[in-house]
């Protein structure tokens, strides 16, 4: 079936099998390869993208149910010449070990300063309690959040 | 996942259509945090999705002369951030903020945590402590019942055969009703409930009147203890009474142990639980 999504910006489309989810659409068929297959199962967060602004599990929906929407993946923040300032300070915070976490986490984090520009800390936490970090550096996740927001937050972010 | 065929029909009539026309085989696919899940895990098998996300009948939120409206698919995230529930039904808030996590939150329905009917659902504790009636369409029509009356047993409900649930209504006299939800589960988040409990009531002169404790996670569905609800009936509350009642909530469970939780254990969080949303609800009910 056809399905086409306005992803980061652009018109893409594609015909794909009924079963293929927006993650396996965004990875496979259109060579976004930001957000992660973790777990599969929609526990994990590492497949994180907004749609509509919402963030969700690539991995829990159909590509069909996304068709015609508006997509925001960990590629469309940036234009690879300047990283966004979530991308800045996660950098800068050391957040991230193995960094298969890290889209589904800087895509979680945009859409709560996207919300909520000036969030506390137990703010953070639970926007980000559905991404997981086998890594266990949840503390430079979270600092790094807040040093975004308090250097202007979601007003600073692209896309 | 194992391939099917896929519909999206735009209204009610089309989807009930669908399903009835192809049988055991189709199933109806809202926010697909379970029914994707267990086709992944092949837990559950399909040869036809009817996709309900695109019906217009079944969303938002909305106060109409019965009452206050949620569409089946209204989201978890929707009931959050709602004025409406905000005003009339604020408990429903404080249950959809323990669901998942905000991914699973955009994603999943209320229609969907209620269809799935897990005994843990935490969306079902305030609806029946708030006497919620649900609408579902079928090949032979419409039909409404109590929200109790469509919860029969772990992972099943009333839903027969091509039938889908359109909407969930709080009713009018309900709006307001001073209602308290708790939850106890082993994380904050992503956690599912070792217990929840729901109680309302309102107060007449000094007096409980319609109290109601609704409990999950404790027996195959969601249930009232309406034992508990007798005592409390016509009688002003206070520590002893309250007590009273929770204890009498313990006895009508039928608790299980499984690796979360033994049922001892979830014996002593139904009376801790039960006596905390009732005093809630009495704080609340007293203004």
């Amino acid at each position: 079936m056809d399905v086409t999504i306005t992803v980061n910006g652009k018109t893409r489309g594609a015909d794909v099998p009924p079963e293929t989810t927006l993650l396996t659409l965004l990875r496979s068929n259109l060579g976004l390869t930001g957000a992660k297959l973790g777990c599969d199962v929609g526990d994990c967060g590492a497949c994180t993208v907004l749609v509509d602004g919402e963030p969700v599990n690539a991995c829990l929906m159909l590509a069909a149910q996304a068709d015609g929407r508006e997509v925001l993946t960990i590629e469309g923040l940036s234009d690879f010449q300047k990283l966004s300032p979530l991308q800045e300070m996660f950098e800068l915070f050391s957040s991230f070990q193995c960094g298969f976490c890290a889209p589904g986490m800087i895509i979680s984090a945009k859409a709560l300063l996207d919300k909520n520009p000036t969030p506390t800390v137990a703010d953070v936490r639970e926007a980000l309690s559905g991404n997981l970090c086998r890594c266990t550096g949840y503390t430079k996740i979270i600092d790094a959040v807040m040093e975004v927001a308090a250097r202007g937050g979601a007003t600073a972010e692209r896309a | 996942m194992r391939p099917f065929d896929y519909l999206a029909p735009q209204s009610v009539e089309d989807a009930v259509a669908a399903l009835a026309e192809n049988g055991a085989k189709a199933r109806a696919l809202a926010g697909g945090t379970d029914l994707l899940v267990d086709l992944k895990h092949e837990t559950a098998t399909a040869d036809l999705l009817v996709d309900l996300t695109r019906i217009a009948e079944c969303k938002g939120i909305e106060e109409t002369d019965d009452g206050l409206r949620f569409g089946s698919l209204v989201s978890h995230t929707e009931i959050m951030d709602s004025e409406l529930v905000r005003r009339h039904a604020p408990s429903m808030i404080d249950a959809a903020r323990t669901i998942g996590a905000v991914q699973t939150r955009n994603l999943g329905t209320l229609g969907g945590n209620l269809v799935t009917c897990v005994p843990s659902l935490d969306s079902g504790p305030v609806l029946v402590a708030l006497d919620a009636e649900v609408t579902v369409a079928g090949p032979d029509g419409r039909r409404r019942m109590t929200l109790i009356e469509f919860f029969v047993g772990p992972r099943k409900t009333a839903l027969q055969a091509g039938e889908i649930l359109v909407d969930i209504v709080i009713p009018r006299a309900n709006l307001g009703k001073p209602c308290s939800f708790r939850k106890f589960g082993l994380r904050k988040g992503q956690a599912l409930a070792l217990v929840n409990a729901a109680a309302s009531l309102s107060l007449t002169d000094g007096k409980i009147a319609a109290p109601r404790i609704a409990l999950g996670a404790v027996a195959p569905t969601v249930i009232r203890a309406e034992k508990a609800e007798a005592l409390l009936d016509g009688r002003a509350p206070d520590a002893t009474l309250i007590a009273e009642a929770a204890d009498m909530a313990v006895i009508e469970a039928k608790p299980i142990d499984d690796f979360r939780a033994s049922a001892a254990y979830r014996c002593e969080l139904i009376r801790a639980l039960t006596r905390r949303v009732l005093d809630e609800a009495t704080e609340q009910a007293a203004g």
